[in-house]
Parts: C-alpha cells; sequence; structure tokens
C-alpha cells in the first residue's frame, strides 16, 4: 500500500498508511481516519433538514388553525413555540455539522501537509533538481489548502444541500402522493442543467485565470525591467502590449459573465414554484388537500434555493480540490531512485576518486555530460572550468551520489560509490554550492549545522580556518546574529566563508566547492584566497571555479565543452595545448578587436 | 473575510481623496458606458418588481382560494408567477451581460491607465516604490475594484425589492411591518459581530500561515543542505511542531467561522415564529386578509439576503474604494522628470557636457554638488570610486532617468530638457549591471530596442562576438527561450545578450554599468570582445569593475564625493599614487596577472 516508501532516502516513524492508487482513494483514505466526526457530519446535516421542513409544516398548521370557522389562537401560540425550539435544535444541530466539517478538513490539510513534506525530505536530489521549489511550493501550501476546502465548505455543503434537495421527495408524499411530482422533476432537471453550467462554466473561469496570469506576468517584467524600457525607449510598444493582454482578459471575463447570465437552475426554480402553485390549488379543488398543506407545500418548494445557489460552490469547491490531491499524488508517486543503501561500505575515504565513461543526463534523452573519464589521486586539487552549461556542477555532484550517472561508474578508493553507505559516503564529502544555502537561525547554528553537538570552541576554530572570525565579531551580536530574511544580509564571499566553515567542521576526505563569487575588493579576495587554500590542504578537492588564480596552480585542469572534456592536464600544458584556455589568460587584453565595419548598421533612427 | 486589510499598506505618493473626487473619478469611467448602464438600471428595476410579484401572486391566491369564488382568478394568477419567474430570469440574464461588459471594458481602461502612469514615472519613482506594490495596483486592485461594482449591481436588486416589499407590507398593517422592521436590524449587528471576532481569528491564521509557509520554502531551498548533513530528521520535527501548531490556530478560526449561519438561521427562525403568532391575532381580528399574514411570514426570507449581503458586505465595499483610491493615486503620482520642450533628435555626434551639474535623489544628501565634466565625441570614459562617490549618478542623468537640481546637461550642445525623451534615448545604448531580458527568444530580446532589425543582420550581429560560439551553448541558438527576467540564461549570457542589442542598436552614446557578478572566464573573455566592437564606435561611459575594461578607456575619471579629483589614463595615473593607485590596490590588484601568478599556495 505504501507505495513511495520504498525507496526513500529518509523515512518518519510511525506513519499512518494511506492508498496512494487514486485520488479518489487516496482523499478517502485521509477522511476515513476520522468516522466519528464524519457520523456528525451527516447526523447534524440530516436533522438540520429535518429541522428546516418543520417550518413550513407548522406554519401550515398554524394556517388551518385560524381558518377554521372558530379559529384556535392556542394552536398558533403552540406552533410559534415549536417553530422556535425547533430552529434552535437546529442552529445546534447546523453548528455540529459544521464543526465536525471544518475538525475533518483541517486535520486534512495537517495530516497532508506532513505527509507530502516527509515524503519530500526522503526523495532524492535527482527529482529536486528537477522540481522548481515554486511547484513544491504551490503543493505543499495551495493545493493542501485546497483539499481542507474540499471537505469544508465542499464535501460540507454538498451533503447539507443533499438532504434540502431530497427532503421534499419524502415530506410532499406525506401530505398528497401526487405532490411528489414537482419535486422529482426537479431534481432531475436541476442534475442536467447545473451539469451542464459547469461543463461550460469550468474552462471559461480558467480562461480567465490564464489570462489574468498572463497579463499580470508581463505586466510584472516591463515593471521590473522599466529601466530597460526607457533605456530603449518602447515604451509605446510595452503599453500596445499590455493593452493587448488586458483586452484579452477583458474577453475571458465577459465570456464566463456571459454563461453565469444564463444560469438555468434559477428558472428552473421559478417555473417548480409556480408548477407546485399550479398542481397544489388543482388538488385543493378536487378535495385532495387544505389550505394550510398548500402553505406547507409551498414553503418546502422553496427549500430548494438552498441547493440551487449553494451546490455550485460546493461542486467546484471539489473539483478543485480532487484536481489538487492528483497533483499532490503526483508528486509522492514519483519514484526516486536513491535509497540509504545502510548495508553498503562503511570506511574512512582516503580520497582517490576515478571517473569511468560517464554519461549523464537528468532526462535520459537528453544527455549533459558524455563518456567522461579522468582520475584524482588522494590529496589533488582538480580545477574544473568551463562555460555555463557546460556541466560542471552536475559532474561534481555524481561524487556524493546527489544524482548516479546513467551510464559508466564512479570509484571512491576504488569501490563504486554506489556500493558505499549513503551515510559513510555522504557523511565524508562534503558540497559547497553556487548558491550558497543558509537557513534562517543564528551564525553559530548554521556553521554547526552539519554538526549538532559541536562546541563554541569548535565553531570559531572552523570559522577562523575559513576567515570568517573577524567578520563575524564585526556583527553586533556575533555568533548569534541572525541570518537570512529576518536577519542580517551577507554578501556572497561572506556566505562563501560561512559555508567553509560549515563544511571544515565536519572534516571531509572530499570536498567540493562550487564557487561562482567575486570579490569586489582585492582584501576580500586575499582572504577568500586564504580559505580555500586552508580548505583544499590535505583532501581532496573538486574546485568549479572562475578565478583564474585558483585555474592557475590546480593540480589538475579539466575543461568541459559543451558536456566532453576538451582539454586536461596542468597549467603550463593547457597553455601549450588549447587555444581557448591561453585566452582566458589573456587579462590585459591585448587581442585585438574584430575588424570594423565588415557589418554596418543604419545609424539608429 | 481576513483578507479586508490585505495591500493596504499606504505608500508615500497615496492621497486622500474626498469622497466626492472619488466618485468623480469613478464615474467618469462609468461615463464610456452610459447604454450598458442605461440597460443594467432598466433591468435591475423590474427584476426588483417581478421578483416582488411572487409571493405577493401566491398570497393573492391564497385569498381566493379561502374565499372560494371562480377559479378563472387563480389561473390568471399561475401564468402570471409563471410570467414573473421567466421575467425574472430574463432580466437577470440580460442585466448580467449588459454589467459584465460594461464591468469588462472599465477595468481594461483602468488597467491601462494605470501602466501607462506607471510607464511616464522616471526612474527615482521606481527606486522608492517596489515593483510588485506597482504591479499589484495595476492588476489586482483594479480587479477588486470590478468586484465590488458587481456585488453593487446584485445588492442594488436587492435592496429595491426589500423597498418596494416594506412599502406594500406597511400598507398592509403597519403593526406587524413595524414589528419586522424592528428585528431585521438584529441581523446586521449578528452579522458584524461576529465578523470582529472572525477578522482577528483570521489574521492570526493567515500569520501562521505565513510561517508554514517560510518553513517549508527554507527547507525545500535548503533541501541539498539538509542532504549532504543527513539532517532530515531535524528539520522534520521542526516542521511538525509549525504545522500543529498551525492546526490549532486555524480549528479555533474554524469554529467562529462555523457559527454564523447556525446563529443568524435561528435568529431567522425566531422573527418567523413572532409574525406567525402576531399575525395570526390579525389574521383573527380581521386587520389583514390570511394571504397578508402569509406575505408576512413569506417576506421574512425575502429580507433576509439582502440585509446579511449589507452586512458582509459593507467592508468590501469599503475595500473596494480603498482600492480605486490607490488605482487613482498612482495614475496622479507627479512626475520629477519634465521635459521644457519635445525637440526631434534626430542625429547626434555623442558630444556631452556637465556644466556645474548639482544633484541628488530625493531628501538625500548631495551626490553631485557641481559636476564640470566634458566628453567628446566618440571619447571613451572610465569612472571609477568608491561606492557612492557618483559614477552611477552620471550615467544615469547621461540617460535622463532622474532630474537633476541644478547646472546644466548639454548632448551635443543642446540642453537635455528640451529633447524628446523617447527619440533621444533612441541614441542611448545602455546595458546595466544586471541586464535585464524580458521572456521571449535570444532574437527578441537582441532586436529589443530596434524592432524593425532584420534576421540577417541580428544573426550577423551575434556572430561577430566570438564567431557565435556563445550561441552554440544555448539549447536552441537565437531562437532559445530565455525565460521570465532571462532567468535561464547565466549571467554571462545575458550579458552578452544585452551587449548584442547595442550592437544591433548602434547608439551615439554607450553607457556600461559593468556586473560585478562572477563569469567565467571563457564567457568573459568573449563579453571584452563584444564591448571592444560597442567602445569603438560610440561615445562610451564606462561604470568599471574589471581592470581590463578601465584599461581600454582613453580616459579614467576618478571621482570622490561627487567631484572629479584625478584624470589621465592607466598607467599614468597609477604612477601619481594618487586616489587612483590607492582604488587600484582595494578594487583591481586580484585581476591582475601578477597576483594570478603569484598566488601560489
Amino acid at each position: 500500500m505504501a507505495l513511495p516508501a520504498s525507496a526513500s532516502e529518509f523515512v518518519v516513524a510511525q506513519r499512518y498508511d494511506y492508498n496512494y492508487r487514486s485520488p479518489i482513494r487516496w482523499v478517502a483514505s485521509h477522511v476515513l481516519r476520522y468516522k466519528p466526526l464524519l457520523v456528525s457530519l451527516v447526523v447534524g446535516a440530516w436533522g438540520n433538514a429535518a429541522c428546516a421542513f418543520a417550518v413550513p409544516a407548522l406554519i401550515g398548521v398554524g394556517f388551518n388553525a385560524i381558518i377554521q370557522p372558530v379559529p384556535n389562537l392556542n394552536t398558533v401560540s403552540l406552533c410559534a413555540i415549536l417553530i422556535i425550539v425547533s430552529q434552535i435544535v437546529r442552529g445546534s444541530l447546523m453548528l455540529s455539522r459544521n464543526f465536525s466539517a471544518e475538525m475533518v478538513a483541517q486535520r486534512i490539510e495537517r495530516d497532508t501537509r506532513d505527509e507530502l513534506y516527509a515524503d519530500l525530505l526522503g526523495k532524492s536530489m535527482t527529482f529536486h533538481s528537477m522540481q522548481p521549489v515554486g511547484e513544491i511550493m504551490a503543493r505543499t501550501t495551495n493545493d493542501v489548502h485546497e483539499l481542507n476546502l474540499m471537505f469544508n465548505p465542499g464535501i460540507n455543503l454538498v451533503i447539507g444541500s443533499a438532504m434540502f434537495l431530497f427532503f421534499p421527495l419524502f415530506t410532499a408524499p406525506t401530505i398528497h402522493p401526487q405532490l411528489i411530482l414537482t419535486p422529482a422533476l426537479f431534481i432531475i432537471g436541476y442534475g442536467l442543467s447545473l451539469k451542464f453550467y459547469s461543463s461550460l462554466l469550468r474552462p471559461a473561469t480558467e480562461a480567465v485565470r490564464d489570462r489574468f496570469g498572463d497579463m499580470n506576468a508581463r505586466l510584472a517584467e516591463a515593471i521590473d525591467g522599466i529601466e530597460t524600457v526607457k533605456g530603449a525607449s518602447q515604451e509605446k510598444q510595452e503599453l500596445a502590449n499590455f493593452d493587448r493582454g488586458a483586452t484579452a482578459y477583458r474577453n475571458a471575463f465577459v465570456r464566463q459573465s456571459d454563461i453565469e447570465a444564463r444560469f438555468i437552475p434559477l428558472l428552473l426554480m421559478g417555473i417548480a414554484e409556480g408548477t407546485a402553485f399550479l398542481h397544489s390549488i388543482l388538488l385543493y379543488r378536487a378535495g385532495g388537500i387544505n389550505v394550510g398543506n398548500i402553505i406547507a407545500y409551498m414553503g418546502s418548494i422553496q427549500m430548494f434555493h438552498f441547493p440551487t445557489w449553494i451546490s455550485l460552490f460546493g461542486f467546484s469547491n471539489i473539483s478543485l480540490g480532487l484536481a489538487a490531491a492528483q497533483r499532490i499524488l503526483k508528486l509522492i508517486n514519483t519514484r526516486t531512485e536513491l535509497d540509504e543503501n545502510k548495508d553498503g561500505r562503511t570506511a574512512r575515504i582516503s580520497g582517490a576518486v576515478r571517473f569511468e565513461g560517464i554519461t549523464f543526463g537528468y532526462k535520459e534523452e537528453t544527455p549533459i555530460l558524455h563518456d567522461i573519464s579522468f582520475e584524482a589521486e588522494p590529496g589533488q586539487t582538480v580545477a574544473i572550468v568551463g562555460q555555463t552549461g557546460a556541466g560542471k556542477s552536475t559532474l561534481v555532484k555524481l561524487i556524493n551520489r546527489t544524482y548516479d550517472p546513467g551510464a559508466g561508474r564512479i570509484l571512491v578508493d576504488g569501490v563504486d560509490v554506489r556500493d558505499w553507505s549513503l551515510e559513510s559516503l555522504r557523511s565524508q564529502i562534503s558540497i559547497i554550492e553556487q548558491d550558497i544555502f543558509l537557513f534562517s537561525r543564528t551564525v553559530g547554528e548554521n556553521i554547526a549545522f552539519g554538526l549538532p553537538g559541536a562546541t563554541q570552541a569548535q565553531i570559531e576554530q572552523a570559522a577562523r580556518d575559513a576567515q570568517a572570525h573577524d567578520f563575524i565579531m564585526n556583527f553586533k551580536d556575533g555568533y548569534q546574529t541572525v541570518v537570512g530574511e529576518r536577519g542580517v544580509t551577507l554578501s556572497g564571499g561572506q556566505r562563501q566563508r560561512l559555508a567553509l566553515a560549515r563544511a571544515f567542521l565536519t572534516d571531509p576526505r572530499i570536498l567540493i566547492l562550487d564557487d561562482s563569487t567575486s570579490a569586489i575588493d582585492s582584501a576580500t579576495e586575499d582572504q577568500i584566497q586564504r580559505a580555500i587554500q586552508r580548505a583544499t590542504k590535505g583532501r581532496t578537492t573538486f574546485l568549479i571555479t572562475h578565478r583564474l588564480s585558483q585555474i592557475r596552480w590546480a593540480d589538475q585542469i579539466v575543461v568541459l565543452r559543451k558536456g566532453r572534456i576538451a582539454a586536461r592536464g596542468t597549467h603550463e600544458e593547457l597553455l601549450r595545448t588549447s587555444e581557448p584556455y591561453r585566452r582566458i589568460f589573456d587579462t590585459e587584453n591585448t587581442l585585438e578587436p574584430i575588424e570594423q565595419d565588415e557589418i554596418e548598421l543604419q545609424p539608429g533612427r | 473575510m481576513g483578507d479586508i486589510f490585505d495591500g493596504l499598506d499606504v505608500e508615500a505618493y497615496d492621497r486622500k481623496y474626498s469622497d466626492a473626487q472619488l466618485v468623480r473619478r469613478i464615474f467618469k469611467y462609468f461615463a464610456n458606458q452610459k447604454q450598458r448602464i442605461g440597460i443594467v438600471t432598466a433591468t435591475v428595476t423590474v427584476n426588483a418588481i417581478v421578483d416582488t410579484m411572487r409571493p405577493i401572486i401566491i398570497s393573492q391566491g391564497i385569498n381566493i382560494i379561502i374565499a372560494a369564488t371562480s377559479p378563472v382568478p387563480l389561473i390568471g394568477l399561475v401564468i402570471g408567477f409563471y410570467i414573473a419567474s421567466c421575467a425574472s430570469w430574463g432580466t437577470n440574464y440580460v442585466r448580467r451581460r449588459a454589467a459584465g461588459r460594461a464591468i469588462g471594458d472599465i477595468v481594461r481602461d483602468l488597467r491601462n491607465d494605470a501602466f501607462a502612469a506607471a510607464v511616464s514615472r522616471d526612474m527615482s519613482f521606481y527606486d522608492e516604490f517596489s515593483s510588485g506594490k506597482i504591479v499589484s495596483r495595476i492588476t489586482s486592485d483594479t480587479q477588486e475594484f470590478a468586484q465590488v461594482v458587481v456585488l453593487i449591481t446584485d445588492l442594488i436588486s436587492q435592496i429595491i425589492m426589500v423597498f418596494i416589499l416594506m412599502a406594500i407590507l406597511v400598507l398592509t398593517e403597519w403593526h406587524l411591518a413595524l414589528i419586522l422592521a424592528l428585528l431585521s436590524p438584529t441581523v446586521i449587528l449578528a452579522a458584524l459581530a461576529f465578523r470582529r471576532v472572525a477578522r482577528s481569528a483570521s489574521q492570526q491564521a493567515s500569520r501562521v500561515l505565513a510561517n508554514v509557509n517560510s518553513m517549508i520554502s527554507e527547507s525545500i531551498t535548503g533541501i541539498n543542505v539538509a542532504k549532504n548533513f543527513r539532517q532530515e530528521g531535524a528539520i522534520y520535527n521542526q516542521f511538525d511542531g509549525v504545522n500543529r501548531q498551525a492546526y490549532q490556530i486555524n480549528l479555533r478560526r474554524g469554529f467562529v467561522l462555523s457559527l454564523i449561519f447556525p446563529t443568524l438561521n435561528t435568529l431567522a427562525g425566531i422573527i418567523m415564529a413572532t409574525l406567525l403568532y402576531f399575525g395570526a391575532g390579525s389574521a383573527v381580528s380581521g386587520a389583514i386578509s390570511v394571504g397578508a399574514w402569509y406575505l408576512f411570514i413569506q417576506s421574512v426570507w425575502y429580507i433576509w439576503d439582502p440585509l446579511t449581503s449589507v452586512a458582509s458586505f459593507w467592508s468590501q465595499f469599503q475595500a473596494g474604494l480603498a482600492s480605486a483610491e490607490r488605482v487613482f493615486a498612482l495614475i496622479d503620482a507627479p512626475a520629477a522628470v519634465v521635459q521644457s520642450d519635445e525637440q526631434p533628435v534626430s542625429e547626434l555626434r555623442g558630444e556631452i557636457e556637465f556644466d556645474q551639474v548639482r544633484f541628488q535623489y530625493s531628501d538625500q544628501e548631495v551626490v553631485l554638488p557641481g559636476l564640470d565634466l566634458h566628453i567628446a565625441p566618440g571619447e571613451t570614459v572610465a569612472f571609477v570610486g568608491h561606492t557612492g562617490a557618483g559614477k552611477s549618478s552620471i550615467a544615469r542623468l547621461v540617460a535622463r532617468f532622474y532630474e537633476f537640481q541644478g547646472g546644466n546637461l548639454r548632448i551635443d550642445d543642446r540642453d537635455i530638457r528640451t529633447f524628446d525623451l523617447a527619440a533621444y534615448r533612441r541614441h542611448l545604448g545602455i546595458v546595466s549591471q544586471v541586464p535585464f531580458l524580458f521572456a521571449g527568444t535570444v532574437a527578441d530580446n537582441i532586436r529589443y530596442a530596434r524592432p524593425e532589425a532584420s534576421d540577417a543582420d541580428i544573426w550577423a550581429m551575434a556572430h561577430r562576438i566570438g564567431d557565435g560560439e556563445w550561441l552554440d551553448t544555448l539549447p536552441g541558438g537565437l531562437e532559445t527561450q530565455v525565460g521570465e527576467r532571462g532567468a535561464r540564461l547565466s549571467m554571462g549570457q545575458r550579458q552578452l545578450v544585452s551587449l548584442t542589442r547595442v550592437l544591433v542598436q548602434n547608439p551615439s552614446i554607450f553607457i556600461l554599468d559593468e556586473a560585478t557578478a562572477s563569469i567565467d572566464p571563457f564567457t568573459e573573455s568573449q563579453i571584452q570582445q563584444a564591448l571592444n566592437i560597442i567602445l569603438s564606435k560610440s561615445t562610451s561611459i564606462l561604470i568599471a569593475h574589471r581592470l581590463s575594461t578601465v584599461k581600454s578607456a582613453d580616459r579614467i575619471v576618478v571621482l570622490r564625493k561627487g567631484a572629479i579629483i584625478e584624470e589621465g589614463n592607466h598607467e599614468s595615473l597609477l604612477m601619481q599614487g594618487g586616489h587612483y593607485a590607492e582604488l587600484y590596490n582595494t578594487y583591481f590588484r586580484h585581476q591582475s596577472l601578477e597576483y594570478i601568478e603569484a598566488a601560489r599556495r
């Protein structure tokens, strides 16, 4: 049953088993966790309708009492009292219905969010790198909330209004058997027309939402890039663009309101009331019913008002909820390739890394790396260079099994990484990514992230080694300074040195540094250089860097071009063998600009 | 209910409009829709009348039945009821169609006006106000305004109905009508009381939701770190706590909201029972007919809906007006850059002259106290200096993104204030520090400043840089989609695209605010190539961050606190050992070949 738990990097103890076979079953398995609440919901809904229908019946009795030749005011006061009592009972039953629904709905949101979150933590990085953060956020916030709304008001209203819809089928025949006719016909007509209506409305509403999104996206872009718009004096073009978007939205909006204008159930409601009136007059004249009956009957037909308006919301909530459930399930049911491999090799890594014929692509049909083979000896520093998109970052992430290669293998100390225990492998390899991520916690906690029990002395030592201690002490709260959204903003160089400190604390055997920072001033550059030098000492290091000074002095340089090794060797070797490599060291800009005017455009208007 | 306060943050350009002003402004937009508004008004009125007819017809029917006279009028009543039902639906249909079109058009007009106003503001406006909020005024606030208009037409129809019904009831029997009129406000009071409680519960709920969301967002963004250090468990426990807390608070809010309708319904039942009882007395005494008695009891339902709507609608109405106010404030925000004339600018040599130019950003300290600077046509000038020395300000004034407060700025001996701005800016090529690309293809972006450029021109220009090698690294070459804001391209690739844009534009004056972001050395050498081509053709203003760019300038201008303190080329300035030497040591030393060679570990 618990399909996704089979291959996971992280599992929460004591999880409840849900059914993952289809969105409906999955939602049902969530709902059925709370059976007593469901019972209280249905009982409340039924009782609510019963008490509501008591009102027209009692009013009918009251009328009969008055139009008698000898009016009986006592019966009327009894009816009035009974109405008040029934409505107080009704209020409490409705409350218990609403509250049960609310409780189930909130629990579903809580449970599914928890379930999804735990599942996401267990998914491999291949999964996460394919999934934009925005998309995952949409699942864990909006979609999970849609499930909440699907139950309340969605299912709650549908159950509640269904009672109102079907009650006349039972109350009307108690007045006269023929009177079942109008409610029965109405229900059929109502069902058909509602189905037709929502089949028209759904695409129209989606179109409105899409057009709004388009208009908004383009507008946001134009406003963000206003300097470019003005600089290129393209204001008129952008105004025309926006007008197109606003007009497309206007047309979608008009289409939707046209469909809404044609809400057939409203017409049916009026016709049903008229027919009920006609029918009861005919029965009265035939002597089948009395005046009180007519009033009671008309009153119960009027109860259709509630389902006519309300169920529309309910159904759309449910269909939105099911769509959300489907999206969430799709995420949960995505298989993830890596697992913890607990029985794998556990040993201290000495640091020999060997790539053998590696081919890899996030999607198998479009490989990013082709047939990569090279070797790093323990303690060596390997610089990996190349243009953006050459595959540098991907290549190094294969070492700690962030991803597994499609073909070929990677050996660490002569053992395929897939035969290592994931715990043992990852705990000895440290990756410092291009976008350095710090949690919204204190500086000290961020450094100690990989070693939760670290002492203050250990943390400070790591920070000193990473050349971070000085700038940390310059903060008012030192190591207690909170970073991130709610705290101080750090520069790229500072973030990088914190990440280095974080890595130093776990003393990895293999360090992977994906370095894309650039120092604005030379003093900072000096510190970064010292920190990186300290980091490479005594461990195998893979450096992805734009720093010529780091490339210049690496033990080995691998030049990647479009996923293949274009050149490999030491600095001196590459200066001899590679023209593009020689060009990047031409910082004095001695290259001739291309001959002028071989293509001449008309000057600007 | 809780989102009433969303987006109500006050911005400095907000202004208070009197209600009369506001209504007049709104009315202006409605004026273009006279015919539709007429249709809506007519159908709303007819709709209210026929809706009131229905309970009256039934109450008359009951009177006739009890009187047991001829059945003929009854048949007429039934037919009348059918006609009223169809007419109710029909008028509603016509009304909604007309209202939909009117509102659609009004909102489009309002949006276009708001966007046009935003586009015509100068850059100081954008420095001050976040683009997200400007966008939300143009799209969301106008949207909210539209929804309120829809609600108003619904509500007016219902209120007309309430008045007609109440008038009939008063005429029928004013004692009973008075009872109904006195009891009805309890509904409004109850609804308003709930709103108050619900609002504070909702605020709490949205705060806790924000907590959950930022928690999830953070851990998903940092998932690689958590995985690298095997800390999934710790993160999960933290989330679990926040998630449970959110559940508790949401449940409390749900409980408050669950109370509303049961309470309102019970109140309605009590009012109905009261009317049943007192109406019975009047019916027996003969003050009213039985049919009228029925009408009184029925009217509770008919009055119910509009009253609850008014209560829940009131704050929405206020929010809608506030939205309109915000949109108008955006439209009416004053411009800082004002042109004295709109002289055409057909051709420029690119001569720039600052004559005692004094400049400051609004209310901040003076950036340029009195700048004198002459740049000859075709000259390449690099500006260096610490942050805040005034480098960017010089470039921005040339681009006329900001207004200066004193002195003169002349381009080709003409006052920059007399230009037709759009025409002038067509001669400027600007590459900003973080190059901005629009969603679309690489070719679209290259063509941006010059939409009429042919595919062949673009292809040729793109291939002048590094033999077009950079295009090979893009999956679709020139047809590659760059994504929103160019997100799918690397910083270096974005630089190359925007430099090619300038190449195609072939401007007289080129302004470069050089990127500080780190770019891979291969791309870097291609950027340098593109720069060399542009610099050879235009008057160039460079805010340089790279040593090679500084060196490629004809003249280096050293700025401190908005004043020029040294000028010359790289070697001579370095020899002087002045401020430039200090700047070199601070910002450029680590980019030199000597530094690289000395970095041996």
